[in-house]
């Protein structure tokens, strides 16, 4: 809309007008940029309505009186480490020039000359882990596809977003989609795969639309296609759209869904890397861990690797929202802790009541409680207190929220996106609902209780995938860190 | 096939393209869904050939994904966003503002206003919720009047 408006203002050829795309402060945003004589700033237009602008110089004088800023300059980017995410904001995401101007595409030259071995070995060496939501080691599962001999391979980017409270793979979708199409590149070379897939789910319009355009520009650069950068390395990408589903994002239900079936898990093994889409090896990797490889195999190798220890390793792009003031992506070290992230970058709750739950890592995630905020956001310490960093979200509640309603959504949302291959996901969740319902009527229901422990237990130890096995996750939090919210003991 | 009368719709010049091509049902799906808005019966025989599916297993495919109808719905599709981030602000109150002021509950079509009012589990805008998506545009901070507001001006 804003875009509209001021490029009709627009008469001169001296001025010039770019959508660059979101730096991920949706507080601020839309965020509009003045770029004069090489200096840069800009001002907030949130909610703000400029069709009574006659002129552009009216618009000039306007933006004046806003008293522009540096966003660079502001603490909430100031203090982040944006590796992965360096380019959003920055400029026109669908320039490719701009790309090649900040390093881009020098790592796929580089995997083509230091070959397959050597290019899996540096993204081994990074200590990368799936940041899709397992955390599995990238360059072991790279290895494993690398190792099999079978001439056919593929490569699937797994776009599917479900968790609630996440968006930094849209984010690189919109805003620098030629890093995943790099990143998926260069492992496709690495592990032998000439297709790959984008599994991206329908509710992402607006990224579908600029996947599709990066990838034909990537093709006329002679960045995807055959004889890659005039190598005999061939690798083509096709967009694929989820319809709705969930447990999609479930790497097994994607390939039956890109296969063209119903979305049901299945049984592992065979692993993907084995035995995957049809019938092929197959390397399943998250947007964001794609998106990073990039940076692996450039001079920000050490950089990245040299952060943090064990699997908590590099950058991690947090993704903060509901009920805070400053919202948005926060690529940073993960052991900061959950006061820093919400006082710090968040800068509290939105409707300034006092903070009461805090979910993260999406719908099988678990709830602290505000008294949890030295909690560091480690791998290592989430997994201590039986959650998870997941796809990184973290949700902010203030003290309105009903904990046992959120108890209540975890099951019902089980209930909706269960494949139903399983009992007691498909049947337990419609119990748990039930009993949780009746817990809200009666809290020191002793009786309810047992039945609910018995059916997280359940679930836990005979769910095939995580949608059933870590439902209870959430569940067990509010029981253990809210008392007598759910159940009074 | 009714072939050779105007205005017929043949479903198989849609799927054509997504024939040869591996898993090409999805694909398949979602064109004939944007081109008449939903999966019609004559689409579905249509599918079981063309896929070498039989008729039961493209309606268990179809019934299988949220997305995929198979009765025509409004020409406006709200969908509102339900998932955790939306609901610490306030998506359930938005919910009944809305359907109270369009007359309408979940998965409903009114058919004199044209809108079908949808939940979704997050539109990726999480950060300033609670967000609802009218057609393809995503709307943040949502209100009952910035959604009236908006499918105002997409009338105009
Ligand atoms: C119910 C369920 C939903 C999932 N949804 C997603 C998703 O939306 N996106 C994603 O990347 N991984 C998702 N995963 C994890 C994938 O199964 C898989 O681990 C991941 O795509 C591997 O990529 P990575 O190693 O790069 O993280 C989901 C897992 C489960 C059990
Ligand atoms: S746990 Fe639930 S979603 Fe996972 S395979 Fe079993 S039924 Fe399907
Ligand atoms: S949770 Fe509503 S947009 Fe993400």
């Amino acid at each position: 809309m804003l875009h509209k408006t001021i490029s009709n203002l627009i008469k001169e050829e001296s001025v010039k007008i770019i959508r660059n795309g979101s730096w991920g402060a949706y507080w601020l945003e839309p965020f509009i940029e003045i770029e004069k004589d090489g200096v840069r700033t800009g001002a907030s237009y949130r909610n703000i309505d400029l069709t009574h602008l006659k002129t552009i110089e009216d618009f000039f004088l306007d933006f004046e009186k806003k008293n522009p800023f540096d966003i660079n300059e502001i603490d909430f980017i100031k203090n982040q480490n944006r590796i992965v995410f360096s380019r959003i904001g920055q400029q026109d995401p669908l320039d490719i020039n701009y790309y090649r101007a900040t390093k881009g595409y020098e790592s796929l030259i580089t995997a083509l000359e230091i070959g397959h071995q050597e290019t899996i070995d540096r993204i081994k060496s990074s200590g990368l882990t799936g940041r899709g939501g397992a955390a599995f080691p990238t360059g072991i599962k790279m290895q494993t596809v690398f190792d099999q001999d079978v001439s056919t391979k593929y490569l699937a980017c797994n776009a599917d977003e479900g968790d609630g409270g996440t968006f930094s793979d849209r984010l690189i979708m919109e805003s620098d989609p030629f890093s995943l199409i790099e990143g998926m590149t260069i492992a496709a070379y690495a592990v032998g795969a000439s297709k790959g897939y984008i599994y991206l789910r329908s509710e992402y319009p607006l990224a579908k639309d600029f996947l599709s355009d990066a990838i034909d520009i990537a093709l006329k650069n002679n960045y995807l296609g055959e004889n890659i950068q005039n190598t005999d390395f061939n690798f083509e990408i096709e967009l694929r759209i989820g319809a709705g589903s969930y447990v999609c994002g479930e790497e097994t239900a994607m390939m039956e869904s890109i296969e063209g079936r119903r979305g049901l898990v299945r049984s592992k093994p065979p692993l993907p890397a084995i035995n995957g889409l049809f019938g092929k090896p197959t390397l399943i990797n998250n947007v964001v861990t794609l998106a990073t490889i990039p940076a692996l195999l450039s001079d920000q190798h050490s950089e990245f690797s040299e952060i943090g220890s064990n699997k908590s390793v590099g950058t991690m792009p947090f993704q903060l929202s509901g009920n805070i003031k400053n919202g948005g992506l926060i690529e940073t070290r993960f052991d900061i802790t959950l006061k820093e992230m919400i006082e710090n970058y968040g800068s509290g709750t939105k409707s300034d009541k006092p903070l009461h739950a805090i979910q993260i890592g999406g719908p099988l995630g678990i709830y602290l409680s505000s008294n949890m905020l030295n909690t560091s956001l480690t791998i290592e310490s989430l997994e201590e207190l039986k959650g998870s960093v997941g796809h990184g979200g973290i949700i902010v509640f203030d003290d309105s929220v009903d904990m046992s309603e959120q108890a209540k959504f975890a099951m019902e949302f089980c209930v909706k996106e269960s494949c139903g291959k399983c009992t007691p996901c498909r049947i337990g969740s419609v119990r748990g609902v039930e009993i949780i319902e009746r817990l809200q009527k009666n809290k020191a229901s002793k009786e309810d209780a047992i039945l609910l422990e018995d059916l997280c237990e359940t679930l836990e130890s005979t769910s095939l995938c995580a949608m059933g096995g870590m439902t209870p996750n959430p569940i067990h939090s509010i029981i253990n860190y809210f008392p007598n919210e759910l159940i009074e003991k | 096939m009714s072939s050779g009368q105007s205005n017929t719709f043949e479903p198989l010049t849609l799927i054509e393209p997504f024939i040869e091509k591996k898993g090409g049902l999805m694909p398949a799906l979602h064109a004939l869904q944007e081109h008449l808005g939903y999966i019609s019966k004559e689409s579905i025989a249509e599918l079981a050939t063309a896929f070498n599916y039989s008729q039961a297993e493209i309606i268990d495919v179809i019934t299988f994904y949220d997305d995929f109808r198979t009765k025509p719905i409004g020409k406006n599709i709200i969908r509102i966003c339900l998932a955790e981030a939306c609901q610490s602000q306030n998506c359930k109150k938005l919910l009944k503002d809305i359907s109270s002021q369009l007359n309408l509950t979940l998965d409903e079509t009114n058919h004199d206003s044209g809108i079908t009012l949808k939940e979704v589990f997050c539109l990726g805008n999480c950060a300033i919720g609670p967000s609802v998506m009218i057609n393809e545009t995503v709307i943040g901070e949502a209100t009952t009047e910035k959604i009236i507001n908006h499918l105002e001006e997409d009338d105009a």
